[in-house]
């Protein structure tokens, strides 16, 4: 007798669940695929949030101001890096920084690269900017911080290939990398960060040195970014800003937040309607499935009844490998969606055209639990039914009528 | 399962995984050279990227791991999951190796090539590897 298994609740769940490995798997993969698709919608919500916040923290302004015809590519610029020239007159630059609330203000101008540079494939962003008026670069250098740009000196996204100290040419133009940016995941990656006399000396030398002659005139800016006062309004100020100068736009972190929302919403609503669908047809099939088993075993749990086994010991059995089943599949489809989403993270970036890092890990904790919450509130509902009608059966009838 | 019929699903699994790597680089997310993307020499030559010699690497590496299931399905005895199992892992290890420390793929990361052959592979070695591991754990 001593040889004898001990008989225990766990034991017995696990000896359930193994066997009948068919039909649990085939289960299980129903909460793999409704875990996976509400994990994944989650994750890139999460991803893109957070690298937008990421972004305009480091941004370091509060508004941008562009001129009105170009806002929707200086929204580009910023976001997905998309290179663009385009410039307003840079007397609204002062205009701007005569508005109350405005305690700085730093003026850019941006300039498409010709393709095939030594450090990237495509197209690059070059931004001149006036190190002395800048509060958003060199804020956050990551590497050799605290650097100052000197004649010919520029600061590289985190993804421009070169290391600091080496050359980089553009334009025919040499230019010498002193600093990194940090990751945002937004197009500022793909930026490039110079002075502006040196771009005008670029621009001057292209006709000679570059295979295309680039332009850039005198007196006119592409952005204007702007620093509030401590307690200023970024709305009020923005709206100050476009009455005051008609012909410009401004660009805020919750408009940019609007626009990615957009972007990703066809996709989130495909994945948060896939997920919806999946659980609307899975209740009543996982009922359905539940119901079989129970009737199935009938007699097993009469046998348990008649051993001892009140019937609330019952229901909680059969809930609790309902449970079981749906964790695990909870779990292989937050993990497998989770390794598919991490390594192909720049793929799906490019292809939904948003802002996107990996989110924080109490960022995944929480779409992961909520998403194994959802898997697991199925399986507990789907199982409820089944549990309390085979509990309604007399042990004895059952036992009697040899019912398997 | 008996032990004879699930080493023979996974040798079959194994040689389909071989496949997988085979194709990977230049039929499923195919390299930076399947989409037009050489180096180019003053004389006008046009060259194979970093990423094309990983591609023909990774040919080799998804080809033995074709003959390791093979093996598997054609003689599937402890000492012949033991051996494919250690042999698979450090398979598995190269086609993660080859692109990311041993030849490496393009330093652009918006190329292809970065975008979805490295992560594709890195996965494809992932899944070799556990494959393997769970050969060699599994005794009997």
């Amino acid at each position: 007798m001593s040889n004898l298994p001990k008989f225990g609740f766990f034991r017995l769940i696990a000896a359930n669940l193994t066997n009948r490995p068919h039909r649990n798997i085939a289960t299980i993969i129903a909460f793999a695929i409704i875990a996976a698709t509400l994990f994944s919608a989650q994750y890139l919500m999460s991803g893109a949030q957070q690298s937008l916040d990421a972004g305009m923290t480091r941004m370091g302004a509060d508004i941008m101001v562009v001129p009105a015809e170009y806002n929707a590519k200086a929204e580009t610029v910023i976001l997905m890096g998309e290179p663009n020239t385009f410039f307003f007159n840079d007397s609204v630059f002062d205009k701007i920084s005569k508005i109350t609330g405005i305690a700085k203000a730093s003026p850019q101008i941006f300039i498409a690269t010709l393709a095939g540079q030594s450090c990237c494939a495509g197209l690059v962003q070059l931004i001149a900017m006036d190190p002395s008026n800048d509060f958003t670069v060199s804020t956050w250098l990551k590497e050799n911080p605290g650097v100052t740009m000197g004649k010919d000196d520029i600061i590289v996204g985190s993804k421009i290939i070169g290391d600091i100290g080496s050359d980089i040419r553009f334009y025919g133009h040499t230019f010498h990398v002193v600093g990194r940016l940090a990751q945002t995941g937004m197009g500022v990656d793909m930026a490039v960060f110079t002075r502006i006399e040196d771009a005008y000396v670029m621009a001057d030398e292209s006709g000679v040195k570059a295979v295309q002659k680039v332009t850039i005139p005198r007196g006119m800016v592409s952005a204007v970014l702007v620093k509030l006062e401590p307690g200023a309004s970024r709305t009020a100020v923005a709206s100050e800003i476009r009455a005051k100068i008609p012909e410009t736009k401004t660009i805020t972190p919750d408009g940019l937040l609007g626009a990615v929302t957009a972007q990703l919403g066809a996709v989130t609503r495909l994945l948060y309607g896939s997920t919806l669908a999946v659980t609307i047809v899975s209740i009543p099939l996982l009922a359905f499935i539940s119901a079989m088993v129970a009737h199935e075993r009938r007699r097993e749990v009469a046998i348990l009844r008649a051993l001892g086994a009140t019937k609330t010991y019952v229901v909680r059995l059969m809930l609790a490998e309902s449970f079981s089943i749906s964790i695990v599949g909870g779990l292989i489809g937050i993990g497998t969606a989770a390794v598919i989403l991490v390594f192909f993270q720049d793929f799906i970036a490019v292809i939904l055209k948003i802002p996107f890092i990996i989110p924080s890990p109490m960022a995944i904790i929480y779409d992961a639990g909520t998403a194994l919450l959802l898997s697991a509130g199925i399986g507990g509902i789907s199982s409820l039914f089944p549990a309390i009608l085979i509990n309604s059966s007399e042990p004895y009838e059952t036992i009697r009528k040899g019912e398997s | 399962m008996t032990s004879d019929k699930m080493g023979k699903a996974i040798g079959a699994l194994l040689v389909l995984l071989g496949i997988v790597v085979i194709l990977t680089p230049w039929i499923i997310f195919p390299v930076c050279e399947m989409q037009g993307l050489f180096l180019k020499t003053a004389s006008g030559t046009n060259f194979p990227m970093t990423c094309g010699w990983a591609a023909r690497a990774e040919t080799g590496v998804g080809a033995l791991i074709m003959v390791a299931g093979g093996l598997l399905i054609a003689r599937s005895t402890t000492e012949t999951r033991q051996a494919v199992g250690i042999f698979s892992i450090a398979m598995g290890a190269l086609v993660i190796l080859l692109p990311t420390v041993l030849i490496g793929m393009c330093k652009m990361a918006e190329h292809p090539c970065r975008m979805t052959t490295l992560p594709a592979l890195e996965l494809l070695g992932v899944i070799v590897i556990i494959i393997g591991g769970y050969l060699v754990w599994k005794r009997e």
